[in-house]
């Protein structure tokens, strides 16, 4: 099938992120498709050697075009009215998929899947179709490349730091840092010091924070910090794996982290009136369900605190419940990815209602 | 309208998604056969509304499936339990409500936008949290449980938004 994916980059790099990694998932599986950005500058950075099966054109070079089988629209960015116009009177009319925000609220479940009928503008008459990323049987699912896990499994992180030019010192945690502006880098920097620490920053807030924090050493007693480059996305997984503990952000890298299989610790994107400390929560009332109490608590009291609604948790960064939270980690990571991923999902829904 | 069809929304679920979105998820019956649907919509989405003709009515009584409601002029109007929707959350006597009418009968309500009801149970005040962050269910007299800050106890009035069924203020 050809597919028209649509992306408008709003902030950050979430937005082109998800969108290229649901592109180059189709193309990998003999899918055509075209993505249609109004920014497609992290591109460059991001996946400089394009993929398979994907073009990549400016948002309004589909003005003159006419859609493929399948149109999706990320988090309900409105592809283009003239765009728009054509598809009602195409036979059949292409399946036009919302592509929502990823959360473990329960309202996905109760959304997904769902019509939505036109009832305005230039699609009126069609049926739009809201599709949740989600992390049950009932949502979308996540985005997981075929081999993802095995390429997990024998991975070399030894290997691929040296390729880096990283050197970790004996007994030394490794650290990514992925993060809004606001987030407590400088505290985290102050809490982490106490142990051998390499803080490996990615570019941005991440690495504005830990040189304000750090100064020009970029050192802090026991902690060292290297300012990453932009990383590809493959090389930004790599950069997961090799971590022992993971700072991410947003809805790309908080998925790639649950795949790393390593502890993290997750940054909403900041809302009006605080509503996405609920989805915080819902997530980890799911992703603890089955740990320990105590552990429960440990791994929570990171997350709050790193969200701005909690104090700065006692202990060393899990401290006691290292081990644990590891545990944790491994066992979430293996029971997604028992289930069936996002693209999978997508081509049968696609199937089910074209 | 929904393909054609005029439609009574029975139910919305309103969800904030990521990046300050919001959706909603809407229950759906034909008022000519009676099927039902589930959709869901941006916020901002637009969608045609049929015209209808509404009248200012006050809550009389229940019998079993109709709820009745009066007009000024002591006529009566009866609307299916299954039609009320949402509104059966904060119905209470006398209250004033919009009965709705398609082709002549009465077929939903519409509340007022916000509502003042008494907290009948919700576990005590946590001394000290003042925040107005922390939340807890608060059960209304309906049996509706909405969530409210930690500070607010039985018996106090708190008004309601019934469109959203948020906690708006102690009154």
């Amino acid at each position: 099938m050809l597919w028209d994916i649509f992306c408008k980059v709003i902030d950050n790099h979430g937005d082109i992120g998800v969108c290229w990694r649901l592109a180059a998932d189709l193309g990998s599986r003999g899918e055509s498709v075209r993505l249609w950005v109004d920014d497609a500058s992290a591109l460059a950075w991001l996946a400089p050697h394009g993929a398979s099966g994907v073009q990549t054109h400016g948002w309004h070079e589909a003005d003159a075009a006419t859609a493929g089988d399948v149109v999706v629209e990320a988090f309900g960015c409105d592809p283009p009215a003239p765009f728009v116009e054509r598809m009602p009177r195409m036979a059949p009319a292409p399946v036009w998929i919302n592509l929502e925000y990823l959360s473990a609220e329960a309202y996905v479940e109760r959304s997904h899947g769902l019509a939505s009928p036109v009832m305005a503008g230039p699609g009126r008459g069609l049926t739009k179709w809201f599709f949740y990323p989600g992390f049950t049987e009932r949502t979308g699912g996540l985005i997981r490349e075929h081999g993802l896990m095995q390429k997990r499994a024998a991975f070399d992180a030894s290997q691929w730091l040296a390729e880096q030019g990283i050197e970790s010192l004996p007994n030394e945690r490794l650290m990514s840092l992925f993060c809004y502006g606001d987030a407590p880098v400088e505290a985290l920097i102050e809490r982490a010091a106490a142990s051998p620490t390499l803080l490996l920053a990615t570019p941005g807030h991440a690495s504005r924070l830990a040189q304000a924090a750090l100064g020009p050493s970029m050192r802090r007693c026991l902690l060292r910090c290297i300012a990453l480059p932009w990383l590809t996305q493959p090389q930004f997984d790599r950069l997961l794996w090799a971590c022992d503990l993971n700072f991410v952000r947003g809805e790309d890298s908080f998925v790639r982290a649950q795949w790393a299989g390593n502890p993290f610790v997750w940054q909403a994107y900041p809302q009006d009136d605080g509503v996405h400390l609920e989805k915080v929560d819902a997530f980890l009332a799911r992703h603890l369900d089955d740990a320990p109490a105590s552990t429960a608590a440990a791994i929570k009291s990171w997350w709050t605190w790193w969200n701005g609604a909690g104090p700065l948790p006692r202990g060393s960064d899990g401290g006691d419940e290292t081990h644990a939270w590891e545990t944790v980690s491994k066992h979430w990571t293996q029971s997604l990815a028992a289930a069936p991923d996002l693209t999978t999902r997508l081509l049968g829904f696609v199937k089910k209602v074209r | 309208m929904h393909n054609k069809d005029p439609m009574v929304v029975l139910r919305t679920e309103y969800s904030r998604g990521g990046r300050n979105s919001a959706t909603v998820r809407m229950k759906l019956k034909s008022l000519l056969n009676a099927s039902g649907t589930e959709v869901v919509f941006k916020a901002d989405d637009k969608m045609d509304q049929v015209v209808l003709d509404k009248k200012d009515c006050t809550y009389s009584y229940f019998a079993d499936p109709m709820y009745a409601f009066m007009d000024d002029e002591y006529n009566q109007f009866e609307v299916e339990s299954e039609n009320m929707g949402d509104a059966i959350q904060y119905l209470e006597d006398n209250m004033p409500v919009e009965v709705v009418f398609y082709d002549g009968k009465a077929i939903s309500v519409e509340l007022p936008t916000s509502v003042v009801r008494e907290v009948t149970y919700t576990e005590p005040a946590v001394k000290g949290d003042t925040s107005g962050k922390v939340m807890k269910p608060a059960k209304l007299a309906t049996g509706f449980e909405i969530p409210v800050p930690s500070f607010v106890e039985t018996g106090d009035k708190i008004e309601i938004d019934t469109r959203t069924h948020e906690y708006r203020k102690r009154v």
